[in-house]
């Protein structure tokens, strides 16, 4: 595939509108700019979209593709320093675009509805459910009685348990997925006929997703309305659209029927898009396909000698006894309430047990996956490893050495051996120091023998594969791919024997988070480092883990080789987990 | 929810008998013999040992400390030997002028920073924002004593438009609120910029929030979304702000007393501190110290009446 | 175009701002640029530049002493000879405002430098320590507060006799709290941060990231502060001193020169107008200065907290 064969359904335009009765809002030639300081910079360009009657419409993209603004721009709710430069937006034949805000209220709201990606801060929080889906049904002549039959009615059918009661409760007596749930009912209300929905799964666990997916397709179905679903998620686009939408820095690259674009792509990028994504990478594989960041082609194939070298790494793990890490009962629990509180509301138990006994080893060069959805008390394991938390019970052995019993100084030496790679790639590297000094900072803290700091930065951004003059730059210059790899580096730094790497690809969009698994497979092989990866994401665990590790509320439930676990899975917990991972077909 | 009300309640106790502890024991630190000190260079004696013993002066100081709590609980704040009266008597009999002047002066600022303020951020970026923020600002940096005596000049010893000095003729209210206007104009003045601003910066970051972005895909009326959606949020800081103000109005309003020649606490203490009338001073300090914890503390509760995450959580 | 929503540029795709990290004197030159290019910084800054340039070379400037009497000339308004007039005792009051100028940004400068430092070091271990300090600085904190500031003072003033060292140290115990919440509120956040936990998960030791991690992320926001608290400072010692609590005659102070306006108020208004106008122009001049630094400062601070 070369990427002069512009053969794109996208710039067909007159094809695209020229079934403009079929289509109950069709873009034409959108151009939207934002206004920053010292000029402009181009959020969407001659965008043209069609969006089929009745049909759910998935528009997907990483981020800073221009999705969002797309749907802000037709609903007039973009930021004040946003400009429509030029185009249409019609809906059943006026223009969204040229309408004034009093006439655009009118429609908000009626004709169209909108579900927002973050249920905890979308919703007013000091009134309750009640007034606030009370005053949306404003339009509507009826007294006030109905209007809280229908909210209760509409809580019903979104499946609310007990809506009569939950109706007078406030946004943060919901969870976030019963929240979601909410919002869509308030959406479901207005009965629009058309219904714009901003990643409306992306701050929900997996689990959840499945569901509200599941909800939203049946909505639809139900009402007969239009729908605009926009996500970075490929699998879930996959799964629940019937027209699919690709945008690629404020350009529509590719849009049609969804089977189409995803068994045949016709741009470059969707196809390299789609290659990248480890959830669609059937055959388990430690090189991932990646993408390099200046959009160019090169897709690096996956080699076949794998299963021979890692039948060869199995045996050696198996005669390898000695154990690098090993975890016995460990039990971790964070006081929620004070004693007296406690007391008074007789409470027997003011803690919040994070981890229940849990026990687990790991081996010299082994790559072990903690797996679970947020709450499960796998990063806590993880912080109890690195001592950023006290376990009230159990043992944390590394390299035959009880942590939790030795002394502050002993502990302090045994953790050159151990480094951790956080969550959020920017935010956990200091943010008033250069990368040279971020990255050298264990050497320091440990003592460690070093000629000078300069060379030893750029050795370690040599082995991460970052631009030597990256040294003298500060994190908030980084992307989040690159800040990634700053992280990779100062793990590397002190030559640790084990890295514990929490969420290694949260955050990251789909293109980056194989550069990322592909360098710590390289690394661990080069190196010989044990790998601890703690994350929800069933997809990378798959193609980087030797053995995986299912963690719900505190626990174990189960554990086993990788591919073992997928193929087999024993507990009804994974059962469930794997079911509720949403492969990116089309269905 | 009852909790949080208790616990705060406690905490404030607790912050007046520290408040007052430290003040009885930064008295008892003065060097010197404490008997000539709270009775004056003119004492017999006689009169300082009787005194001694009716203070309790030769037990240990942590005795001493609790019949002064005891005494307090009592309703005793101390005798006034200047003019031989109970010093609660000559506190409370100030301390309506004081309330007086602060209630008028935050109402003034509160009924005109509000809707300024709401005003501004409807209309954030425009001319009369600038100039509304600029003249906030400066009102909010001039000294209050200053705008007292300014005020004085200008509307009462140059226009003679208002009466210079007292709170007006006994049982005549019509001439009391005549001489309530420039005080409370000048105590209130910074208050108005103050909550001004305020309000316009909670207002703007309410009406950048995710919940208003919802309120406004649903279409509601504008009206709806900037007074019942967005100003419930906003004027939550507000109120937290008018609790704290009292402590500082009642230093504004000690000014103002002082230049307008009113009666009120502020002179009191004032007046006291320059004859050195320790029990006078001791005893209106603690009266306007447990009124600026009583204030905060009754903000705090009525922060978390307004909202409901509050209620819940502590 | 009709924009409904004011939301910040969260939705927008705003390229990642590239700045480069400069050094302290571009920083400061960099700064100043940004600070003229706004009016009322513009205004502030030159507001402090004279208020600053007076006080300083006040006995240059000051055509007579401060204090020098001269009976036969008392109370005249503004002339060629005296160009504010002169007081109850015929000293001139342009000089006398001149000097006066001195002791404010004294007393300002070294009680705001004493809370700043006592501040932050009683902010971070709150911030920072274990539970039980932190409640108990808190409270103490919270006691300090629950005296109003000029009753507070007048209690001091009783026990120690007015002088400039009681002005300093009111001030300093009564701002310590101030700054010491924020510093306390920063550190608490900074330590739920990531990068504070990957510091101890290095097992950096706590000074280290005390002062080289905290400390930089949360001094900006403190010197900010500290200029905003410059002409509060500023009123409460020309506040104390009208009061006849503070700077004691014949030192001059623009307190006292109010004061003595307010004594002859009938008689003439130069004085209420000579010792009230520097005091507008400089509390003015720093709040300016400040709330335009603050509005330069403060998204990049946010950004990084």
């Amino acid at each position: 595939m070369t990427t002069n064969t512009m053969q794109t359904s996208a710039l067909d335009v007159d094809a695209l509108h020229n079934t403009d009765l079929d289509n109950i809002v069709s873009v034409k030639d959108l151009s939207v700019k934002f206004e920053v300081a010292g000029g402009f910079v181009f959020g969407l360009k001659n965008v043209n979209v069609r969006v089929p009657r009745g049909q759910i419409v998935g528009v997907v993209g990483e981020s800073g593709s221009g999705k969002s603004t797309l749907i802000y721009a037709l609903t007039q709710l973009m930021a004040d320093n946003a400009i429509v430069d030029s185009g249409t937006a019609h809906m059943e034949g006026e223009d969204l675009l040229s309408k004034s805000p009093r006439e655009m209220q009118r429609l908000l709201g009626d004709d169209i509805a909108m579900i927002f990606q973050d249920p905890m801060t979308s919703l007013n929080p000091v009134f309750s459910i009640e007034r606030q889906m009370i005053d949306i049904q404003y339009r509507l002549s009826i007294s006030n009685k109905e209007k809280r039959q229908r909210a209760i009615d509409a809580l019903h059918r979104v499946g609310i348990p007990n809506p009569e009661q939950r109706l007078t409760a406030y946004p943060h007596e919901f969870s976030g997925g019963q929240l979601q749930r909410v919002s869509i009912a308030m959406a479901l209300m207005a009965k629009p006929k058309l219904l714009i929905a901003d990643e409306p799964t992306t701050a929900l666990d997996a689990s959840l997703e499945v569901q509200i997916i599941e909800l939203l397709k049946e909505l639809q179905a139900e009402i007969g309305c239009s729908m605009i679903f926009v996500s970075h998620h490929l699998g879930v686009v996959g799964t629940l659209c019937d027209y699919t939408v690709v945008m690629y820095h404020g350009d529509v690259v590719e849009q049609g029927p969804t089977a189409a674009v995803f068994n045949n792509p016709q741009h470059s990028y969707t196809q390299r898009l789609l290659a990248c994504d480890p959830a669609r990478i059937k055959q388990r594989t430690k090189r991932l396909p990646t993408m390099d960041s200046d959009g160019s082609e090169h897709v690096e194939i996956p080699a076949g000698s794998y299963l021979a070298s890692q039948i060869g790494k199995e045996a050696q793990l198996e005669n390898d006894t000695d154990q690098l890490l090993k975890i016995d009962e460990l039990g971790i629990r964070f006081p929620i309430q004070s004693k007296l509180s406690a007391f008074i509301n007789g409470n027997k138990d003011p803690y919040l047990h994070a981890v229940k006994k849990v026990s687990l080893t790991l081996k010299r060069g082994e790559t072990l996956a903690i797996v679970g959805e947020s709450g499960s008390g796998k990063t806590t394991v993880a912080q109890a490893i690195l001592g950023l938390n006290e376990p009230w019970c159990g043992a944390i052995y590394f390299q035959g050495k009880d942590l939790l019993s030795l002394s502050a100084r002993e502990r302090g030496k045994t953790r050159r051996d151990i480094a951790m790679m956080f969550q959020d790639p920017i935010s956990s590297l200091s943010p008033r120091m250069k990368i040279s000094d971020l990255i050298t900072e264990p050497l320091v803290i440990h003592g460690l023998p070093f000629d000078s700091r300069n060379q030893e930065a750029r050795r370690l951004l040599g082995m991460v594969g970052l631009p030597l003059d990256f040294a003298d730059r500060y994190p908030h210059q980084l992307s989040g791919g690159q800040a990634r790899r700053v992280g990779v580096a100062r793990a590397l730094a002190q030559s640790p024997k084990l890295i514990v790497a929490d969420e290694p690809t949260a955050g990251l969009d789909v293109s980056v988070q194989g550069e990322i698994l592909n360098l710590l497979n390289q690394l661990q092989e080069d190196l010989q480092i044990a790998i601890l990866i703690i994350t929800h994401n069933l997809n990378i665990v798959r193609h980087v883990a030797d053995r995986t590790l299912i963690m719900n509320m505190g626990n174990i439930v189960e554990q086993g080789a990788t591919e073992s676990i997928f193929a087999n899975p024993q507990h009804s917990y994974t059962k469930q987990l794997l079911a509720a991972n949403i492969h990116a077909d089309p269905v | 929810m009852w909790l949080f009300l208790l616990r705060r309640s406690a905490l404030a106790v607790l912050i007046v008998i520290l408040a007052v502890s430290a003040l009885y024991l930064m008295i008892h630190a003065i060097p010197g013999d404490p008997a000539s000190i709270i009775l004056g260079p003119r004492a017999t004696d006689e009169m300082k040992a009787a005194l001694y013993i009716k203070m309790g002066l030769d037990q240990p100081v942590y005795i001493q400390l609790a019949s002064f709590f005891a005494n307090i609980l009592s309703g005793d704040l101390g005798y006034d030997v200047f003019s031989q009266r109970d010093v609660s008597d000559i506190v409370f009999e100030q301390l309506p002028w004081t309330l007086a002047l602060i209630f008028c002066a935050i109402t003034w600022a509160a009924l005109v920073g509000i809707p300024l303020g709401c005003y501004s951020a409807i209309h954030a970026n425009t001319w009369f924002d600038n100039l509304t923020g600029v003249l906030s600002v400066g009102t909010i940096a001039i000294p209050s004593f200053v705008v007292a005596i300014y005020s004085l000049l200008i509307f009462s010893v140059t226009l003679h438009w208002l009466p210079a000095i007292g709170a007006g003729e006994q049982g005549d209210i019509l001439s009391q609120l005549e001489h309530l206007i420039l005080p409370a104009f000048a105590v209130g003045l910074g208050w108005v910029g103050y909550i001004s601003r305020l309000v316009r910066s909670s207002m703007l970051e309410v009406m950048g929030s995710n919940h208003i972005r919802t309120a406004k895909a649903f279409g509601l009326p504008t009206h709806w979304i900037t007074f019942r959606y967005a100003l419930r949020l906003a004027i939550l800081p507000t109120v937290t702000l008018l609790g704290v103000g009292i402590g500082y109005l009642l230093s504004a309003s000690l000014f103002a007393e002082i230049v307008f020649a009113r009666p009120g606490i502020g002179k009191l203490i004032f007046d006291a501190v320059s004859t050195r009338n320790y029990p006078v001073v001791m005893g209106s300090v603690l009266v306007t110290t447990v009124l600026f914890v009583i204030a905060t503390t009754l903000a705090d509760f009525t922060n978390a009446l307004l909202d409901p995450r509050m209620r819940a959580n502590r | 175009m009709n924009q409904l929503t004011s939301t910040s540029d969260e939705q927008s795709p705003l390229p990642v701002k590239v700045y480069k990290e400069k050094g302290l004197f571009s920083t400061l030159t960099d700064t100043l640029r940004r600070l003229v290019k706004q009016p009322l910084g513009l205004l502030g800054l030159v507001l402090v530049t004279i208020v600053v340039l007076s006080a300083v070379l006040a006995s240059v400037i000051a055509p007579y002493d401060p204090i020098a009497l001269d009976i036969m000339n008392r109370l005249q308004g503004p002339s060629a000879a005296h160009w504010l007039g002169t007081d109850q005792l015929g000293r001139d009051t342009f000089s006398r405002v001149l000097y006066g100028g001195q002791i404010a940004l004294q007393v300002a400068l070294s009680s705001i430098a004493l809370a700043l430092g006592f501040g932050l070091l009683l902010g971070l271990i709150a911030g920072f320590g274990p539970r039980w300090l932190d409640s108990i600085i808190l409270t103490l904190f919270d006691m300090v507060r629950s005296f109003p500031t000029i009753i507070f003072a007048l209690a001091v003033v009783t026990l120690t006799g007015p002088s400039i060292s009681t002005i300093v140290l009111v001030v300093v115990i009564t701002s310590i709290p101030i700054y010491g919440r924020v510093v306390r509120t920063q550190t608490q956040a900074l330590a739920q941060q990531e990068f504070i936990l990957a510091e101890r998960a290095m097992n950096a030791s706590m000074p280290r990231i005390l002062f080289r991690h905290m400390l930089p992320n949360v001094i900006g926001q403190l010197l900010i502060l500290a200029s905003m608290d410059i002409p509060i400072v500023i009123t409460i010692e020309a506040g104390l001193s009208f009061l006849g609590l503070g700077i004691q005659a014949p030192t001059p102070s623009w307190g006292s020169i109010i004061n003595d306006g307010y004594s002859f108020i009938r008689n003439t208004p130069w004085l209420i107008i000579a010792g009230g106008l520097p005091l507008i122009i400089t509390t003015l001049g720093f709040t300016f200065l400040g709330e335009s630094l603050r509005d330069i400062f403060d998204p990049k601070l946010r950004k990084d907290v």
